[in-house]
């Protein structure tokens, strides 16, 4: 099992606690509100407690910044356009990295659906290949690549193409045999079978890869910084631990959250639009495979 | 005789890396020939500690990865049995997912220094999350059908939880504990690799990287593949031997 | 063994709400079920047959009117009361022997007589070798007989069966109508039987009762005055499942 394939786990076993009032009479809609408000409770409790501890100095402002320091810092990090900056540049890591790698787990995937004399060549490596996690290569990316953006980019891409490439494979390979069948019967050719059949009924699929592929990828960015970069997100919380200024790290993290966040329900957003005519949102397709 | 063809790239691969060095066409202090990689690995088996770092990493990996389960199982029984827990708890569970559990280190670095606890805790974090979101899950996926049959048969509150609802949710819970597993050597070899210095399989990668011996930073990278490979391998074993009353999908 | 009481349904009314409207789904019951008698229960979808099988049971409280079983008031699930649902509900990690031990999980018997219970039951139902297997690995057929057996093992006064046989195939059902009325003349116990299947309840009842829907009500009981074992061939039985069958399709529906 790899880590995509955990990120998948983690995806199906979400709590859906965050309740909808779907009743149409106010005292539903009252209900329900008061019911996300409890979700509220244990982060407001924990700012409050914070709040408190940094007031009466339970510990060295250096350990525990207030939380309106940590306000102020993003602040001004968003207003000197700093933050910006650092998003911008972690964000073009991560775009160049999911291009490419999508790209490659694209081609690599449908090969492998397509034809199983490819799948038998290719993947056992393949998936011996995936075992080894992020942190794994990294060491090595840095001997080979040195600590520019080629090593970002290329991790990245990395971190992206395995899930993509996983469920692009077993989509294809899950085309429901009905339709494979009603194929046969108006006995399309291989390419309208390719291109009415078997492409539109992989693109869930794809988009379960797509989604797990870019959760990846933010996190696989966020980790190179940590280790390997001047620049971006990852580095900000680098920066301000060397600085011991944790108000700068936690304003970091909040960021990374907030735009990784962004980033996947953009991408929800898409998968909506794009199918439609999706019954019900289902995870179908593949356990998003390695990494 | 077509899984002989799984093996034409593995070979072809290496046929080729063993040219490349050989010949010198690529730089030597950058790519090992696989010979010495090999060498190295049976050296340092042999007079080294590798088999005392595997089980370092082993022995942390381990004890932050019951701690996190234990915790995890913990938590999400308690969510997944009270309506009020889970309130309390789910949205926030969902919001700290989005950061990368390595981005906390440098954090934790501060609050708990970086020895050995602060990578124990730190492991445990990583088991923690599946495992909660998994029980959580699982309990909740008990059917109610079952419930009522136990009510039926005038189960108390404690018989249903233990006769019905953990046995139902067993099967979440035990792949929750997979991930937990693979998760928490990945977190392993990151504290080994981000924290202080300490035996351990991330130890010996970094030591390669700082002496540029590429064939040591090489077996890490194979090692951290083949053990994390067992652990996964072993646990989806234990796991199908006591879910044995499942059905099996092909 | 417990003898079975009268169980007497008084005036049962009950409604659910959906969207804001009320639904009266029984509409005033007025029933009385003798002792060791077999009472089928006929109807159209809807006709709240299930739901009256879910008021005797207990396990829904929320209604008007009164149930009492040998004059006690119904309050809730009880040992005296077994069920039998159309999804088997066995558990699926639990072995038959274990599953049909289930109910006797909190009896006061001892280890050796809840045993010997368990293993008569599962050969009355006729799955004798089957005891450590795991539902899933069983039919749908011998998964009902284990789910017959689990609700009989602890000798309650009633079972009531909830279209039992429901999702099985043709053959399997007219199979299982012959093996539960075995059942019934061997323990002698009240069964109530809740089906769609007009046949089935002809051949198995003592008497037939019909509902019509919304709100649920008597149409009609019809007696079934032919004696066991009832074949399934029989000229009379037929002619009682015609008078069912209008009385179901009757002026009123």
């Amino acid at each position: 099992m790899t880590q995509a394939q955990l990120v998948n786990g983690l995806e199906e076993a979400a709590p859906s606690s965050v309740v909808a009032a779907g009743r149409r009479n106010l005292s539903g809609a009252l209900h329900g509100l008061r019911r996300q408000a409890l979700g509220a409770y244990l982060p407001l409790l924990a700012l409050g407690l914070w709040a408190l501890a940094a007031d009466r100095h339970w510990a060295p402002p250096q350990i525990l910044p207030a939380p309106r320091l940590v306000a102020q810092t993003l602040g001004e990090l968003i207003s000197s356009g700093e933050l910006l900056q650092h998003v911008g540049i972690s964000l073009a890591r991560v775009a160049g990295g999911f291009l490419l790698g999508g790209a490659l787990g694209l081609v690599l995937g449908t090969a492998m659906g397509l034809s199983r004399r490819v799948e038998q060549y290719v993947h056992p490596l393949f998936h011996a290949l995936n075992q080894v996690p992020v942190l794994g290569w990294l060491p090595l990316a840095m001997m080979v690549f040195g600590i520019g953006e080629s090593l970002k980019v290329v991790i990245i891409a990395q971190a992206s193409l395995v899930p993509i490439a996983i469920n692009v494979f077993e989509g294809i390979r899950r085309v429901p045999r009905q339709y494979v069948e009603v194929a046969r019967v108006f006995e399309f050719s291989r390419a309208q079978y390719l291109r009415k059949v078997v492409f539109p009924a992989t693109v869930p699929s794809l988009f379960v890869g797509l989604r797990y592929g870019l959760t990846l990828a933010w996190l696989s960015l966020v980790t190179v910084e940590l280790l390997a970069s001047s620049e971006g997100l990852g580095f900000l919380i680098v920066w301000g631990r060397q600085l011991f200024q944790l108000d700068l790290v936690l304003a970091a993290i909040v960021s990374i959250g907030v735009v990784g966040l962004l980033l996947d329900q953009g991408l929800a957003w898409l998968e909506a639009r794009l199918l439609h005519w999706r019954p019900k949102a289902s995870w179908g397709g593949a356990k998003a495979g390695a990494q | 005789m077509k899984w002989l063809r799984g093996l034409v790239l593995p070979v072809l691969l290496l046929a080729t890396w063993e040219l490349l060095t050989r010949y010198h066409l690529v730089n030597v202090r950058l790519l090992v020939e696989p010979g010495r990689v090999v060498a190295t690995f049976l050296r340092e088996l042999r007079d080294g500690e590798l088999l005392s770092q595997i089980g370092a990493s082993l022995a942390r990996d381990l004890g932050g990865a019951t701690l996190g389960s234990a915790a995890g199982i913990l938590v999400g029984t308690a969510m997944g049995t009270s309506r009020f827990y889970d309130r309390l708890l789910g949205s926030s569970f969902h919001a700290a997912k989005q950061v990368a559990i390595f981005a906390w280190i440098p954090l934790m670095s501060v609050w708990l220094g970086t020895g050995e606890p602060a990578k124990v805790v730190f492991i445990a974090l990583s088991a923690f999350y599946p495992v909660v979101l998994n029980t959580f899950e699982g309990i909740r996926s008990v059917g109610s059908q079952y419930v009522e049959v136990a009510r039926v048969f005038r189960f108390t509150r404690l018989q249903v939880f233990r006769r019905v609802i953990l046995p139902g949710a067993a099967p979440s819970i035990l792949a929750g504990i997979q991930v937990a597993l693979v998760y928490s050597w990945l977190a392993t070899i990151g504290a080994e690799y981000l924290l202080a210095a300490g035996p351990g399989i991330g130890n010996l990668m970094i030591d390669g990287r700082e002496s540029f011996q590429m064939d040591k930073v090489l077996v890490g990278v194979v090692l951290v593949g083949a053990v994390g490979a067992s652990i996964s391998a072993l646990a989806s074993a234990i796991g199908a031997w006591q879910l044995r009353w499942r059905v099996t999908s092909a | 063994m417990a003898t079975p009481g009268i169980i007497e349904i008084i005036d049962v009314k009950k409604q659910y709400t959906v969207d804001g409207e009320n639904l009266q789904v029984l509409g005033g019951l007025n029933l009385s079920i003798q002792p060791g008698e077999f009472l089928s229960v006929v109807g159209v979808s809807g006709c709240g047959k299930s739901t009256l099988l879910r008021l005797l049971i207990g396990l829904d409280a929320d209604y008007e009117g009164e149930i009492r079983v040998g004059g006690a008031l119904v309050r809730g699930t009880s040992l005296e009361r077994g069920i039998v649902f159309q999804d088997h509900r066995l558990f699926p990690w639990l072995t038959v022997r274990e599953n049909v031990g289930l109910g006797l999980t909190n009896s006061s018997w001892s280890d050796a007589e809840k045993q010997k219970a368990v293993q008569e039951h599962i050969e009355l139902v006729g799955l004798a070798g089957f005891e450590g297997a795991y539902p899933h690995q069983l039919s749908g057929g011998m998964a009902q007989r284990a789910a017959i057996a689990r609700g009989l093992v602890n000798r309650p006064s009633i079972l009531l069966l909830d279209e039992p046989f429901g999702a099985l195939d043709a053959l399997t059902r007219s199979n299982l109508q012959q093996e539960l009325q075995r059942i019934w003349q061997t323990e002698k116990i009240s069964m109530v039987l809740v089906t769609h299947d007009v046949d089935e309840a002809v051949i198995l009842g003592d008497r037939v009762v019909v509902l019509h829907a919304r709100p649920g009500r008597i149409e009609r009981v019809v007696e079934i005055d032919v004696p066991h074992p009832r074949d399934r061939d029989n000229p009379q039985l037929k002619r009682l499942a015609d008078e069912v069958r209008e009385a179901i399709v009757g002026p009123h529906n």
